[in-house]
């Protein structure tokens, strides 16, 4: 920068007084975390106040340095614009410093503190520092002196701005958001999601509450008040006004003490306005510190969550659309169908015997081979399909859900099906199938819904769940 | 020679607006309709006319090309409306309409704390300044009637059920109940046509018309959309139900409900005369479905197709019916179930059973309608009735899909048009109340495909009057009903008097993830 200045502006009084100024105030800027630590604590309210007014201003230094280069280009052609440039980034300069107080007394007044907050910090810092290089680097450009230094400064800081720009969206919206909705194959390439993964009552129920109400402010990223939440044990150490959660004391346990005060309250929390917590995520919380605050514990007493167990997502089958003007043919006929689960191919198709029951056996099964790849249920149900059948359906490799229900089947050669590696649904209503068949479907650990009503495998009854009074 | 300006010559027909008259004759003379002009503006209008009907009939013909397919057992009406629009959860769906408005604070809505606050006036601000219906808008008091039926907790959800319900209670774990369900109609005709059209008036088709439209049929031989009624108790307040409730507004009347009668003969005249075989009866179809192509071919209305299938369904019904009427292979464990009743035609268990063979037999779409529901008066006498009637019968469907394997992709829904006040119609005795309707919440439930089991959705204020959390309305709760079934309410639409009409009608409507699986 010295160097800089001293090979090119010096030859007149006021442009070293002007570049001794600039280095002064960068000199300044840079020095600003060190005069000022963000110590974690809670400063003056004004400062709060006026800070929270920095993601209103900080958008308009952003419009104006993208406004430059914008301006430059359209210089080429209007060199009118061209002129405006210079003006532009003084302007810049002047609002980039506005801002950045404004920042610095949020983060000082509010007392946060954390990764993306020094990353924003020094993104800001460094911009502000960077535009004014560029206000020097342009007068020098103009006078045809160190032609690249300008344009390269200028990309350089537009670089500079999306980085600090995107920390600070991190900040005010938490950093899933926008990978949240990020489509499942680009998710995976970006391979994201720390939660954890056991199937505990905190991993499946307080986590998410957490993850989604107060990681924001109190994660890795940003631990206001010193604390953490983002992890189990983080989140039993607490912060600075003590442990956020005792184990089998609900009414003690900060956590909460802070989300159940009224709205109003100072310390209420989530704060910033911020939605609260709904009444049902607030007892599960209660209920799980009461009983022991546990990470491992699956069940939570008094507590039932519906299991809704999360089907997976079926795998896409192949595209029949060459087949599809067969498929027509088929199904304009009054006998076997194969009708299109859904209006997208990749869904898959039904094979549909509802019409043709009483004459649709194995040798018309065999006869579908060709469509086999792309059947996803198969309804035999009342047909006159055998155990021979099973050797068929082993071969349709999406096969998700079978019914054969009434038909002849007895349950020999079942545990083919045991190919099927999307299998979940199997009805076996009303079939001879033998206990020692049915026990076999065990080891297909996709099927979660078999039906043995009325078959020599029913499972006898069990004592029905008679009203009992729990007041 | 200076010409007369009215003299019309038609080599030297003069300008009359540039003659120097005043402007308001000139305008005058714009409008009047000339000789002339009546002729020429006739040869166009006659001009348009038969080119619309060249067009037109074109175009009908077209449509009824496309019905036509259709009838020949062409592509599903589904694949060819381009639906379902995504996988559906549920393939059929079976709704037990309670008709006359169930009172929800005696079945479903627990509201322990009225006890306290018997025969006190309901607050001035709980009701809002809100119509009444004439039945109790003259009353001087609203003294508040709490459940004159105790509560218990059922399942591992702990739902609180009314002890009426005891069947209810058992299978609470399976249901989703909404608390919140609030609809717009105040009386019985409105409402009822709000819940089963998304509109008040008279005319459009019904949720399943609309399935029937939008997703066809399951199978050949039986129809797409059946209609189920219980037969009527007379004891009780019947608010009558007609056809229009199950029609098909301006679809084609193929997918209008078909009603089976509650008697001993689901269908009449279903059987052939003495004297007619099924020889016979195919060549009549035959012959009568030749007369009703011509018919077609000269005028090209949609609805002549309509027919045609129509004659096809019930020559084909002569054999399915009888069949799925007949009861006799049913197993001793089916009357263990469903009780004794549904022996007996036309009973709401009978009716259930039903519901649930047509499931089997791959019918789309079944409702059952159960009258008697609009107590205004004797609460205390009619609801034990009427809960006999349906408890046992609710339970014993939901069961049986579940032990056969059918619940996972058969939705059911309960409901009835609105919901009952808390305040006493009439006098409020320790013996008896009354109810009157209440449109701002009541409860529904639904169970099986598609739909969250054991959770209880929305909830009301102390006095079970307004929806304090997460209301539900009608075209909500229809929107949600068409996504379980793989339909998006707001494409399965069809164009008519210039509007892309759809069951949720013109207001948006949002599905409720919070009841869905």
């Amino acid at each position: 920068m010295a160097l800089f200045a001293d090979r090119l502006i010096l030859k007149d009084r006021a442009a070293r007084a002007r570049a001794l100024g600039a280095i002064l105030l960068s000199a300044l800027l840079l020095l600003l975390p060190w005069m000022f630590p963000l110590d974690g604590k809670q400063h003056a309210d004004w400062q709060q106040f006026l800070g929270r007014f920095h993601p209103l201003a900080v958008h308009l230094p952003i419009g104006l340095i993208v406004l430059v280069p914008l301006l430059e280009l359209a210089g080429l052609r209007r060199p009118a614009l061209r002129e405006a440039a210079g003006f532009i980034l003084r302007i810049a300069f002047i609002c980039c410093l506005g801002a950045l107080t404004l920042g610095y007394l949020l983060a000082y007044g509010s007392g946060t503190n954390g990764t993306i907050v020094q990353r924003h910090l020094w993104g800001g810092i460094t911009l502000s520092i960077g535009v004014l290089a560029c206000i020097f680097a342009r007068s020098a450009w103009t006078s045809h002196q160190f032609p690249r230094a300008y344009p390269a400064l200028l990309v350089s800081i537009l670089g500079l701005l999306a980085w600090t720009a995107h920390q600070g969206g991190s900040l005010t919206y938490g950093v899933n958001y926008l990978t949240e909705y990020l489509p499942a194959p680009l998710k995976n390439i970006v391979g994201d999601s720390k939660a954890p993964s056991s199937a505990s009552f905190y991993a499946m129920h307080i986590h998410p509450i957490l993850d989604a109400n107060c990681l924001a402010c109190h994660g890795e990223t940003k631990a206001n008040g010193g604390l953490r939440m983002d992890t189990y044990d983080q989140l039993m150490r607490g912060g600075k006004d003590g442990p956020a959660i005792v184990p089998g004391k609900p009414e003690t346990s900060l956590l909460l003490q802070r989300v159940t005060l009224p709205v109003t309250h100072k310390l209420f929390m989530p704060a910033e306005g911020k939605p609260p917590l709904k009444p049902d995520e607030i007892d599960l919380l209660r209920a799980w510190v009461r009983h022991g605050a546990s990470s491992t514990a699956t069940v939570v007493e008094g507590i039932s969550i519906p299991e809704v167990a999360a089907e997976p997502t079926p795998e896409p089958v192949g595209d029949y659309s060459s087949l599809r003007p067969e498929i027509d043919q088929l199904n304009k006929g009054q006998g076997v169908k194969l009708l299109p689960v859904s209006s997208k191919p990749s869904d898959g198709l039904i094979l549909s015997t509802i019409d043709t029951a009483p004459t649709f056996g194995d040798a018309q099964l065999r006869s579908l081979e060709k469509y086999f790849p792309f059947i996803v249920e198969a309804e035999l149900g009342r047909t006159v399909v055998t155990n021979a059948s099973f050797d068929a359906l082993s071969k349709c490799p999406h096969l998700r859900a079978i019914h054969l229900e009434w038909t002849g089947v007895t349950g020999d050669g079942i545990a083919k099906l045991a190919a099927l590696s999307e299998l979940t649904y199997l009805n076996l209503t009303g079939t001879r199938v033998s206990a020692a068949a049915a026990a076999s479907l065990g080891s297909i650990e996709t099927l979660r819904h078999v039906y043995l009503y009325n078959t020599p495998a029913q499972p006898a009854p069990t004592t029905e769940s008679v009203a009992r009074n729990t007041p | 020679m200076k010409q007369h300006p009215l003299c019309t010559d038609c080599e030297h027909a003069p300008d009359v607006l540039d003659l120097p008259i005043p402007s308001g004759l000139k305008a005058e003379w714009a409008a009047i309709e000339t000789r002339r002009r009546f002729l020429g503006r006739t040869g166009k209008v006659l001009g348009w006319a038969a080119l619309a009907n060249l067009l037109g009939s074109r175009a009908l013909i077209g449509d009824a090309h496309a019905a036509d397919t259709k009838q020949q057992g062409g592509p599903p009406e589904g694949e060819y409306l381009k639906l379902p629009h995504f996988a559906p959860k549920a393939k059929r769906a079976i709704y037990l309409f309670m008709s006359g408005g169930p009172p929800q604070i005696d079945l479903l809505d627990y509201k322990p704390n009225l006890a306290a606050l018997y025969d006190k006036d309901i607050p001035e601000s709980v009701r809002g300044g809100q119509q009444l219906t004439g039945m109790t808008a003259g009353q001087a008091r609203f003294p508040i009637a709490p459940s004159h039926w105790d509560f218990k907790r059922y399942g591992k959800s702990g739902t609180w059920v009314s002890d009426l319900l005891p069947n209810t209670g058992r299978m609470v774990d399976d249901l989703t109940i909404v608390k919140s369900t609030n609809t717009e109609a105040i009386n019985h005709e409105p409402a009822i046509m709000l819940m089963n059209t998304g509109n008040m008036n008279a005319g459009k088709p019904c949720l399943g018309s609309w399935l029937a439209y939008g997703l066809g049929s399951m199978n050949d031989n039986l129809p797409t959309f059946m209609v189920l009624q219980t037969k009527v108790n007379p004891k009780e307040n019947n608010q009558p139900v007609s056809s229009r409730l199950w029609g098909s507004g301006f679809l084609s009347s193929e997918f209008a409900g078909v009603g089976l009668r509650s008697g001993a003969d689901p269908v009449l005249y279903l059987s052939d005369p003495s004297g007619v075989d099924r020889e016979v009866r195919r060549h009549m179809l035959d012959a009568v479905e030749e007369i009703n192509r011509q018919t077609l071919q000269e005028l090209g209305d949609p609805e002549t197709n309509a027919r045609i299938a129509q004659y096809e369904m019930a020559y084909r019904m002569q054999t399915s019916v009888p069949e799925l009427a007949d009861l006799s292979k049913e197993p001793q464990s089916t009357w263990d179930l469903y009780g004794p009743d549904a022996k007996e035609p036309g009973t709401f268990a009978y009716n259930c059973l039903m519901a649930r063979r047509m499931a089997e037999r791959g019918v789309r779409f079944t409702q059952i309608y159960k009258r008697g529901w609009d107590v205004h008066g004797d609460v205390m006498g009619m609801l034990p009735i009427l809960c006999r009637e349906t408890d046992r019968a609710s339970y014993a469907l939901v069961a049986d899909l579940k032990q056969r394997g059918l619940l996972d992709d058969t939705l059911v829904i309960w409901g009835g048009e609105f919901g009952r006040t808390v305040y006493s119609q009439g006098g409020l005795s320790k013996d008896n109340y009354g109810r009157d309707h209440h449109p701002r919440c009541f409860t529904t439930w639904m169970a099986g495909g598609g739909v969250r089991p054991g959770i209880t959705y929305g909830e009301t204020d102390e006095y079970s009057y307004n929806v304090v959390k997460d209301p539900v309305t009608v075209r909500d709760f229809n929107a949600s009903i068409l996504h379980c079934l793989g339909i998006d309410h707001n494409k399965l639409t069809y164009k008519f008097q210039g509007l892309d009409q759809k069951l949720t009608g013109p207001v948006p409507a949002n599905i409720v993830p919070g009841i869905l699986a």
